[in-house]
């Protein structure tokens, strides 16, 4: 009991727990269905024993058919007697029987039956189900991206994330969206607030990637990023993408946790702008552009950071073989001091606090970025013993 | 203040116990069809409780159901009437730790009031 006190960071909240909610409506048919069910066991009971009483026979034969004739009888199937009567006692049969149907047919058959048939017709088991199957894949996500808001800007990033297969989750506000939302595709959504902790916990923050918050309004931003940073303080391990109507607003995001910030404005007059600066062509135009933003799947780029544990600090590039073991290409190398040097010569030397930009293959960017490890741990181990 | 929806659940639970205790000292038939019938009822009122403890009491009356149903049925077949009278045996201690439960459930929910 001791253990779970341990005070989170980010408050004492539970996170909201969207399987559960789903499972307790399975609960809530459940309980609808205890008064029908008791009226048809009640007077099905009630039936036989008075039907034992009146004839005075409990052999094993006559309690079959008494009950028979009892479910015969709620069920308006209609007979005559389903037993043997006894010519003497055949009046008060009858008159028993009577009375049964007058109760029993409403109260049993209309009631009892039917609204058991209703329960399971206008429960939407299926929707139910349906919701509960996409909650448990939830829980099961890591490694995820939450996403805020359905609008243009995160429809654009869904379709690109699916192309690349991650994963993401999206929260909505507004549940008038909800039908736009299932048409579109989405795996996975929840109609909630997303400045909730206990809904960010709910969506799995924890074990997220990241988040991206595409609000209209700064003020709502704001709130989904301090939020998310109150659980995930990390900027690091936890990348928060926020977008801003204005560059003053992108600031504050930017100290209250955001990683990187987007003003969209800002960046379709830069992106028009380097059109105007580098005239279209079918091949060139917006090359590196197409490469970060995803669209082609054959090439991308990435960054490595060479600090003073690597042992290539200091060596040519030539000397290191990286192109002939990994197939990737060094394109440029950003030196500590912010300078950039495009297309290194073989004999430009490494040094402390470079970042190596590398271009290739997927497959062969994921053996540099194998390579420059190994070159890491090395001088790690070295470390250790010294 | 009693709390008459725990009434209704209650007496049937204890009812269930009661007839069924019933039919094993008196082997009458009138006896084991109101013990089967008020045995499903409990069953039934256990539905959908979400209260501590609501699983375990729903086994327990399935398990005691499951006792009592065989039991009529050889025991109005006339083929294995010690065999029915012991299922009925069966079901009574289902009851029995079904009404332990409840007691509890009681103090469990008291305590949470304090």
């Amino acid at each position: 009991m001791g253990k779970s006190k341990k005070q989170k960071p980010y408050g004492n909240v539970k996170p909201k727990n969207y399987r559960a909610i789903y499972e307790e409506k399975f609960y809530d048919i459940l309980l609808q269905l205890r008064y029908p069910l008791m009226t048809v066991i009640f007077f099905t009971t009630l039936g036989v024993l008075m039907l034992m009483i009146l004839n005075n026979k409990s052999d094993g034969k006559s309690v079959l058919n008494y009950f028979f004739h009892t479910i015969i009888t709620f069920s308006t199937v209609g007979y005559t007697e389903g037993y043997d009567v006894d010519p003497e006692h055949i009046d008060i049969n009858r008159l028993f029987t009577s009375i049964f149907i007058i109760i029993t047919i409403p109260l049993v058959y209309m009631y009892g039956l039917v609204k058991t048939v209703d329960v399971f017709l206008n429960s939407n088991i299926g929707e139910i189900y349906n919701y509960w199957r996409m909650y448990k894949a939830m829980e099961q996500l890591t490694g995820h991206y939450i996403i805020c808001r359905f609008n243009g800007i995160t429809k654009e990033l869904m379709k690109n994330l699916k192309k690349r297969n991650i994963k993401f989750i999206l929260i909505e506000p507004d549940p008038g969206l909800e039908q736009e939302i299932r048409d579109f595709g989405v795996e996975f959504y929840v109609i909630d607030e997303p400045y909730k902790r206990s809904v960010l916990l709910g969506v799995g923050i924890e074990k997220a990637k990241g988040l991206i918050s595409a609000f209209e309004d700064n003020t709502q931003d704001i709130s989904v990023i301090v939020t998310a940073r109150l659980i995930m303080p990390d900027k690091n391990s936890f990348y928060v993408f926020a977008t801003a109507t204005t560059e003053g607003a992108a600031e504050k995001m930017k100290l209250l946790g955001a990683n990187e910030v987007i003003v969209p404005d800002v960046a379709i007059g830069r992106r028009m702008t380097s059109f105007i600066l580098h005239p279209p062509s079918p091949v060139l135009s917006g090359f590196l552009e197409k490469i970060a933003y995803g669209e082609r799947t054959d090439i991308d780029i990435i960054e490595i950071k060479v600090d003073e544990h690597s042992d290539l600090v200091g060596k040519k590039l030539k000397d290191i073989k990286m192109r002939q073991e990994t197939g990737a290409t060094i394109v440029a190398i950003v030196r500590a001091d912010g300078k950039m040097k495009i297309a290194p010569s073989g004999e430009t030397e490494i040094k402390e606090g470079d970042s190596l930009i590398i271009l290739g293959h997927p497959k062969a960017l994921k053996r540099a970025e194998v390579f420059f490890e190994k070159h890491h741990i090395e001088e790690k181990e070295g470390e250790k013993v010294s | 203040m009693i709390n008459w929806g725990k009434v209704w659940s209650d007496f049937f639970i204890f009812l269930a116990l009661t007839s069924n205790v019933g039919f094993i000292f008196s082997h009458d038939p009138y006896q084991l069809v109101i013990a089967v019938g008020v045995n499903l009822l409990a069953t039934v009122l256990k539905f959908g409780a979400k209260k501590i403890l609501s699983a375990e009491l729903l086994a327990t009356a399935l398990v005691a159901d499951l006792h009592l149903i065989p039991a009529a049925g050889l025991y109005f077949s006339g083929v294995h009437v010690p065999l029915a009278i012991g299922l009925a045996i069966g079901a009574a201690v289902a009851n029995i730790i079904s009404i332990i439960m409840l007691i509890v459930e009681v103090i469990f929910e008291y305590q949470k009031e304090e």
